[in-house]
């Protein structure tokens, strides 16, 4: 049987180019700051998990071995995660899965990426010429949801002002662009029509870190727990005849079985606000319609209603989102411990009142990869 | 083909120290507790502690705790010619690393033994800056020491991946030279993949030369986007162009990542029918076909060009657009 | 742990040779591993309810490498899967941790890796410390020859010894079908051969291999029903010791004793232990930080040095002992994989067959 499983530490790095730390430095930056947010030490941590995106964004192959001491690992059990994308997401997974095991009772995870050591898009483009990046291979499947949909163009410009000011309120975040405005989104330089460069995520830096703890230790913390009430993954095929990349199969069958787990049968209503990975300024109403929080063709209406904005119904990114800050290996992880910063109330300025429950989500490679959890303040919420 | 980038690693306060310290001709250790700890750690190495930078020199003789004899060095070694790789402890230091011993011969080595550094002509502030020799043979240098701390270590990485054409891409680059496309059709599903990837990975099936199908040369746009290219290292494209797939005629799978350049984006869209143009024979060259990244298709054809036929239905063309 | 653990056992392996060079993508290599599994069991891909793989993209010099593999694995419909950038032991462990939840109750394990592509001793150095060890293009050979002089200083091992460990595990290897390197070479001819990274002799080093390996895990009386004989995982621990080889004794291997006692090693007798041998010394540390004895028999499949898919080896271990319990050979057995230089960390698996 699963044992319960909470977040009780959550800490972050700033997002921005890290140019005063080795990789070393910026892992315990945030590794330290979770455990003083549990008010623990290395030494009561059991296992330790690492998520990152591919080494050859820092050319350090497999990285747990060289940081495992930083990590104070020694002596202990560290596993490393590695599922694109969405790997931030996949390696809260893994940790909470270490917990509702009964193996172990205080896990650290701990996800980061050093961008600024190489070049994303060389990486992402397997070291060639002439790369397209993430958002050449997305750009023609925003173009199918637009023309599917029949959204307005001035949608994914609203998703990259909203979630910019957003950011503003995140001591975190990298991206901090006081006058954004939908003008200057439209007028920024096309990238991959039609995505304008405003409508796209950063490259940065930064580490991300969470303690889990079982039950016992949860109630012994001084924070809040986010109780880990749901986690699910699923994966497709990049390619086939016949897929649909603009609502890709597994990510429906994704946000199912988590809410299935979760007892939610209307995530509008149910779910207070969401992290969703939306690196790429349409995703939002894409994933809106592709988690099934929308009917099909209405994600960009909620979107255009203002519903997705902080104070809002739905919020959505209330963190700024990954197009506000991306690490890639750390993205997903942001994504969960934001959505469980605000079931602690520990979001600050960006806090939605009242938030109980909150999804964090992610997704990687050809959005073939999801991984999705929800938090909540109670151990078993009902709906 | 050689995966390669130039990275740049910041060096923090601690790292950053030592390596400054190299590139000036001088070796530090940290103080952790009761030991001189080399290289210095950020960290107390047991519990993950935090430790306060607090440096001391070290060296420059040594001794040398363990060994091994390179004899086949690599192109990535500090040296060309047989050398040893040691753990070496310091004088002054309470722990060894290891670095490289260019001793001349195996016989010149031993455990115990007596080595001191030398500090390389050229230096950058990396590990590489210095190197060791067995201390009888160690000369006096005058190090000139630097302006600024080192804050950045630079490492390029290169890797070369060389393997042979899979048997089903020789046939498809062979196809390429007489002017056809050829593809793989499931033995299970029928469905057509070109280029193909040896399987069907919908049932799992492998597929062989009996499989093999040509496709046509002509086909649909199934989806495209404009590329503004981004400058990172190795990028040889400067001008925006289009990238696309195309479903050609035969095939339930599109050729990606063709790049167009002769036809104006505004005259560009899904649907679009194209005909490919190919070189003459004499000039196909099927060099940059590697076992991954499609077709290589710049190199069989001068480009693809409208036939002037009513577009395709878009609609179920975005089923194929990847 | 604070729980009862659910009797988690492996019941059905599979595992392609260790090619030198396989002439097709890793994707097949798996593709080959699942479709086996399959039919030999009979259960549809439906049933294999989490999958996990272990593979490293720098191996084959392109980043999302592992994205492809799953061509191999089957991910339409779409499946409950994820992946560790790492030896696929540790995927194992993984997947043995995620059957305890209780709401699935099978899982297949893959581990996958071409060696041949690239060049292992120019890729491996990237593994170490980025700032005071990669940039000397430090490789895992180096390493292991001065752990192998570690043990001739301190008494431990000798020249002959490693040797014998050559000798034995290659003679082994010729009644392994998978085996890429299997020939009867006495130990003194071994012995004559020249240096390469001295003490090592070539002999002393894994061979270059392409291959893939796959397990079923399934729970309880599931397992019973997939397998006549499961091989049952009675314990399994890993864990890890400092990076810096200066900071560490060489000649033992703290974690494996730490591994093996969180795996209750020493329970009971050791019929057979499959331990991820790549240089023949690391055969004598390991022995001596498992506590086993003579009687126990190592590596009858002829380990690493018989066949190294880099990123299955560890896994073809476990397999290779749960295979022995299946067939009756042996009741309890020992399997190990290692990663990171000197043995760095250290996975310990125990398995039983029933009663």
């Amino acid at each position: 049987m699963a044992r319960p499983c909470a977040v009780v530490g959550i800490g972050q790095t700033k997002y921005r180019r890290q140019l005063e730390v080795t990789l070393d430095g910026l892992v315990r930056e945030a590794a330290l700051q979770a455990l003083e947010d549990a008010d623990m030490t290395f030494a009561d941590i059991d296992a330790v998990v690492i998520g990152k995106a591919p080494d050859a964004l820092e050319a350090v192959m497999m990285p747990e071995l060289s940081l495992a001491d930083a990590l104070g690992a020694v002596g202990k059990p560290i596993h490393r995660v590695h599922t694109a994308g969405s790997v931030g997401a996949s390696t809260a997974i893994t940790g909470v899965t270490m917990i509702e095991s009964g193996r172990y009772d205080r896990v650290l995870v701990v996800c980061y990426e050093k961008q600024s050591e190489g070049n994303a898009t060389w990486a992402l483009s397997g070291g060639r010429s002439g790369g397209q990046g993430a958002g050449g291979t997305f750009a023609p499947w925003i173009r199918s949801y637009i023309s599917r949909s029949g959204a307005p163009e001035y949608i994914g410009w609203m998703v990259a002002v909203k979630d910019r000011q957003n950011a503003l309120k995140n001591p975190y975040a990298h991206l901090r662009i006081e006058d954004i405005s939908i003008d200057k989104v439209k007028e920024s330089p096309m990238l991959w029509e039609p995505l304008h460069f405003l409508e796209s995520c950063p490259s940065s830096d930064g580490a991300a870190a969470i303690v889990l703890g079982s039950e016992e230790v949860a109630r012994r913390c001084p924070q809040q727990p986010a109780w880990v009430i749901a986690h699910a993954k699923r994966t497709e095929f990049s390619s086939f005849p016949g897929r649909d990349t603009v609502k890709p199969r597994a990510g429906v069958d994704c946000s199912a079985a988590l809410y299935a787990k979760a007892g939610i049968t209307n995530p509008l209503e149910q779910i207070d606000c969401a992290e969703l990975y939306v690196p790429f300024s349409w995703y939002e109403p894409m994933w809106l319609e592709g988690h099934d929080i929308t009917p099909e063709g209405e994600g960009w209406k909620l979107t255009e209603s203002g519903e997705t904005e902080l104070r809002g119904r739905f919020p959505v990114n209330p963190s700024g989102g990954v197009l506000s800050s991306n690490p890639i290996g750390a993205s997903g992880l942001i994504r969960c411990l934001e959505a469980a910063n605000q079931v602690r109330g520990t979001a600050g300025e960006y806090q939605v009142d009242g938030a109980r429950v909150a999804l964090g989500h992610a997704y990687g490679g050809a959005a073939q990869y999801f991984a999705m959890w929800l938090v909540s303040s109670e151990l078993q919420p009902t709906f | 083909m050689t995966l390669e980038f130039p990275y740049t690693r910041t060096t923090g306060p601690v790292v950053g120290p030592f390596l400054t310290a190299l590139r000036d001709g001088k070796i530090l250790g940290g103080r952790c507790g009761d030991r001189v700890l080399c290289p210095p750690l950020e960290y107390e190495p047991e519990t993950g502690a935090a430790l306060e930078p607090d440096f001391v020199e070290v060296g420059p003789g040594g001794v040398v705790r363990s060994w091994t004899w390179v004899a086949e060095p690599t192109p990535k070694h500090p040296f060309d010619s047989p050398f040893a790789f040691a753990l070496i402890q310091l004088d002054g230091a309470d722990t060894p690393f290891v670095h490289a011993v260019d001793a001349g011969s195996i016989d010149a080595m031993s455990t115990g033994m007596r080595v001191a550094a030398q500090f390389r002509e050229e230096r950058e502030g990396a590990i590489t800056d210095v190197y060791f020799v067995p201390e009888a043979s160690a000369t006096a240098q005058e190090v000139t020491p630097g302006d600024e701390p080192v804050r950045i270590t630079t490492h390029l990485v290169a890797l070369t991946i060389s393997e042979p054409l899979y048997p089903h891409r020789v046939r498809f680059a062979e196809g390429l030279l007489k002017g056809r496309i050829i593809g793989q059709r499931s033995p299970v599903s029928g469905k057509v993949y070109v280029p193909s990837s040896g399987y069907d990975n919908l049932s799992r099936a492998e597929m062989t030369e009996a499989d093999d199908v040509e496709v046509a040369d002509r086909g649909s746009v199934s989806s495209f986007t404009v590329i503004t290219p981004i400058q990172y290292y190795g990028q040889k494209e400067t001008e925006p162009y289009i990238r696309a797939s195309i479903l050609l005629d035969g095939a339930d799978s599109p050729i990606i990542g063709v790049d167009v350049r002769n036809i104006p984006v505004d005259e560009f869209r899904v649907g679009l029918r194209l005909q490919a143009i190919w070189k003459p024979p004499g000039d196909r060259d099927v060099s940059e076909l590697g076992n991954r990244f499609g077709g290589a298709w710049e190199g069989v054809l001068e480009r693809w060009e409208p036939t002037g036929e009513p577009d395709a239905d878009p609609r179920p063309l975005q089923e194929f657009a990847f | 742990m604070s729980t009862t653990p659910r009797d988690v056992a492996i019941v059905a392996t599979s595992q392609t040779p260790s090619y030198r060079l396989f002439n097709d993508s890793e994707p097949k290599l798996i593709m080959r591993c699942v479709n086996d599994i399959l039919e030999r069991t009979g259960l549809d891909r439906s049933e294999l309810q989490f999958t996990i793989a272990g593979s490293c993209d720098y191996l084959s010099g392109m980043p999302f490498a592992f994205v492809s593999n799953i061509d191999g694995v089957g991910a339409w419909p779409p499946v409950y899967e994820s992946h560790v950038e790492m030896d696929a032991a540790w995927a194992l462990n993984e997947a043995w941790l995620r059957l305890q939840l209780g709401d699935i109750d099978v899982a297949l394990v893959i581990g996958s890796g071409k060696s041949s592509p690239g060049r292992p001793r120019e890729v491996f150095p990237l593994q170490t410390d980025p700032y005071v060890m990669a940039p000397l293009g430090l490789d895992p050979v180096s390493l292991a020859g001065i752990q192998a002089r570690a043990l001739l200083d301190a008494g431990i091992a000798t020249e002959r010894d490693f040797a014998e460990v050559v000798s034995r595990s290659r003679r082994d290897a010729q009644s392994n079908p998978n085996a890429q390197v299997a020939k009867d070479v006495p130990v003194d001819e071994l012995l004559d051969q020249p240096y390469f990274s001295a003490p090592l002799r070539k002999h002393d080093l894994p061979p270059i291999s392409d291959g893939a390996a796959a397990v079923v895990l399934a729970v309880g009386d599931r397992a019973r029903e997939i397998s006549e004989r499961p091989a049952w995982i009675r314990g399994i621990d890993h864990r890890i010791e400092s990076h810096h080889p200066g900071l560490r004794d060489l000649t033992t291997s703290t974690s494996t004793a730490q591994a093996a006692a969180g795996a209750g090693v020493s329970a009971g007798p050791v019929d057979v232990a499959e331990l991820m041998v790549n240089y023949s010394p690391e055969e004598i540390v390991l022995r001596r930080a498992l506590g086993l004895d003579d009687a126990t028999r190592v590596n009858p499949s002829g380990g690493p040095l018989a066949g190294h898919p880099v990123m299955a080896t560890g896994l073809v271990r476990i397999l290779e002992a749960a295979n022995r319990i299946s067939a009756g050979e042996a009741q309890r057995a020992v399997a190990h994989a290692s990663s990171g230089p000197c043995l760095q960390q250290n996975l310990v698996c125990v398995l039983e067959g029933e009663g």
